[in-house]
């Protein structure tokens, strides 16, 4: 049982490490924790369910075109609304966030109301039988897309000049733009990554549960308790952080009580800022005095 | 007299509202070192600053050749061929010494960016045995040369260092004023804010004395030999 629970828990890990890294990239380069990004999640998945269940398009090529079009909205979010309040309070940026957050769930409920709507399931693989262990095909595609996803994003960041780049500008804004590079055009690239990784979580989610506009928000906390498990900036801790958290969930609610799945996360959240603030792998503030 | 490189006039910049620079202006001669001298709060490393872009200046001109570069962003000033050594380094800590490096040249192409490093390291024979070491590893004195070592990677037209002295041991400024003594050798064109007036007066050609944001006073380093605490007096007193 522990293993099925693990297999479980690591499936829906894999959904909350997408939505966790996506958080990071843009607050490690921007400093703005983006509490809209639940909705982004969700729009990403509505896209992918207009254009396979309403257009017609076949999964795969619905999902690619989601997530260059999440990317575009996340680009021109950052430049037409980030950027413009640049040098405000920091509080505006989350109310700017939140704003759009809520305009694009306003939007899916006036197109679709409140209603639950179903996805078809795409990933047609028959499950795995290892003794008493079942793994589904959800399971293992779920598992199977993210960890390829992840190994490509950590494979540019540690091996190609671009990665390196990426890396400058995170340790040192003032540093990269001494090199040469356009911080302001990184940061809304920044935007447009952490938008189409968002919705990659959103669409790997939605044929195996069922979109609804209020998707997002639970994704959006999921996303914050895996953040603080792995240390606010850390973008391996993100990940596991998220893993984690989705065993967590599950061996939570078989061993304790159902109903601790749905405050797992919040549980973490308060347990790790009040023992070990800075996470697992976030690096502890030293200030000299 | 050599051709002049950069050409600064009646450059005005506040913080808020508080004035730093009130018109200040000068010259800037190819293949010179430039010493801006002054007490704190003068104007000298906003002076760099608004140079590179960094600080917009509310008013004046900063000209590199036919060049405009005051109100650009600081990349693009730095793509006309102005490279800064900041006076925090600003380097990347948890990259290699390789990687810093690298990045400074990332305009380049990879084979003229390897000749470059190349040479980096000949300069710098200690962070050639660093090389796969994170910067933050190092010594004030080799993340300096990590910092002076990135800015050559671009080959600048122009090379300015703000305080290149700052935090580091007598033996390592003499290294420095060694190293800038290489630099002028090769041509390259700096500008430079040093509070060490001994390392100033060392590794620089001519002086310019800051006041107020104002240029008060300046002239040629070694017509000066001897009389330094003229000079001492007319940034103090």
């Amino acid at each position: 049982m522990l293993l099925q629970l693990t297999i479980s828990g690591l499936s829906q890990g894999a959904i909350y490490a997408l939505v966790a890294l996506s958080l990071t990239v843009v607050y490690r380069s921007t400093t703005i924790v983006n509490f809209g990004h639940g909705d982004f999640v969700m729009a990403g998945a509505f896209v992918s369910y207009v254009l396979t269940v309403m257009l017609g398009v076949a999964f795969l090529p619905a999902a690619v075109l989601a997530v260059i079009a999440m990317f575009l909205l996340g680009l021109c979010f950052s430049r037409g609304l980030i950027r413009p309040i640049r040098g405000g309070p920091h509080i505006g940026y989350a109310l700017m966030c939140i704003a759009v957050g809520y305009v694009l769930r306003g939007i899916a409920r006036i197109v679709w109301g409140r209603e639950v709507l179903p996805m078809p399931s795409v990933f047609d693989m028959p499950p795995v039988f290892i003794g008493n262990l079942v793994i589904t095909g959800d399971a293992m595609f779920i598992i199977g897309t993210t960890t390829v996803l992840l190994a490509i994003f950590f494979a540019i960041l540690a091996l190609t000049d671009i990665g390196k780049m990426v890396q400058a500008v995170y340790q040192s804004q003032r540093g990269a733009q001494l090199i040469g590079i356009n911080v302001d055009r990184f940061n809304d690239m920044a935007w447009g990554v952490g938008a189409a990784m968002g919705a990659m979580g959103g669409i790997l989610i939605a044929p195996v549960s069922l979109l609804h506009p209020d998707l997002g928000a639970s994704f959006l906390i999921k996303g914050f308790a895996a953040m603080t498990l792995g240390g606010f900036g850390s973008l391996h801790g993100a990940v596991i952080g998220a893993l984690l958290l989705g065993v967590s969930e599950q061996y939570a609610g078989a061993y304790i009580n159902s109903a601790l799945i749905d405050i797992t996360a919040y549980l973490i959240i308060v347990f790790v800022l009040l023992v070990r603030p800075h996470g697992l792998f976030g690096h502890k503030t030293v200030v000299k005095v | 007299m050599p051709d002049i490189l950069m050409t600064i006039r009646d450059l005005h910049v506040a913080y808020g509202k508080k004035p730093i620079l009130r018109g200040a202006g000068f010259d800037l001669y190819k293949g010179e070192c430039l010493t801006l001298l002054g007490a704190n709060g003068s104007g000298k490393s906003t002076s760099l600053n608004a140079i590179c872009g960094f600080v917009q200046p509310a008013s004046g001109s900063v000209s590199l050749g036919d060049q405009e570069l005051a109100g650009l962003a600081p990349h693009r000033i730095f793509q006309h061929g102005v490279a800064q050594v900041s006076q925090k380094r600003d380097l990347f800590p948890d990259l290699t010494v390789t990687d810093n490096l690298r990045l400074g040249a990332m305009r380049r192409g990879a084979k003229q960016a390897a000749r470059t490093l190349d040479q980096v390291y000949a300069r710098f024979p200690r962070l050639a045995e660093r090389r796969r070491q994170a910067t933050r590893t190092l010594s004030g004195g080799e993340q300096q040369m990590v910092a002076i070592g990135r800015a050559l990677m671009s080959q600048p037209t122009l090379l300015l260092l703000d305080e290149p002295s700052g935090g580091l041991s007598p033996e390592f400024c003499e290294e420095i004023a060694l190293l800038m003594d290489g630099l002028k050798a090769d041509g390259v064109t700096m500008l430079m804010v040093e509070q060490n007036l001994k390392l100033a007066f060392r590794a620089a050609d001519r002086f310019i004395v800051l006041r107020d944001g104002l240029v008060v006073d300046g002239g040629d380093v070694k017509a000066m030999e001897g009389d330094h605490d003229a000079i001492i007096k007319n940034i103090y007193l």
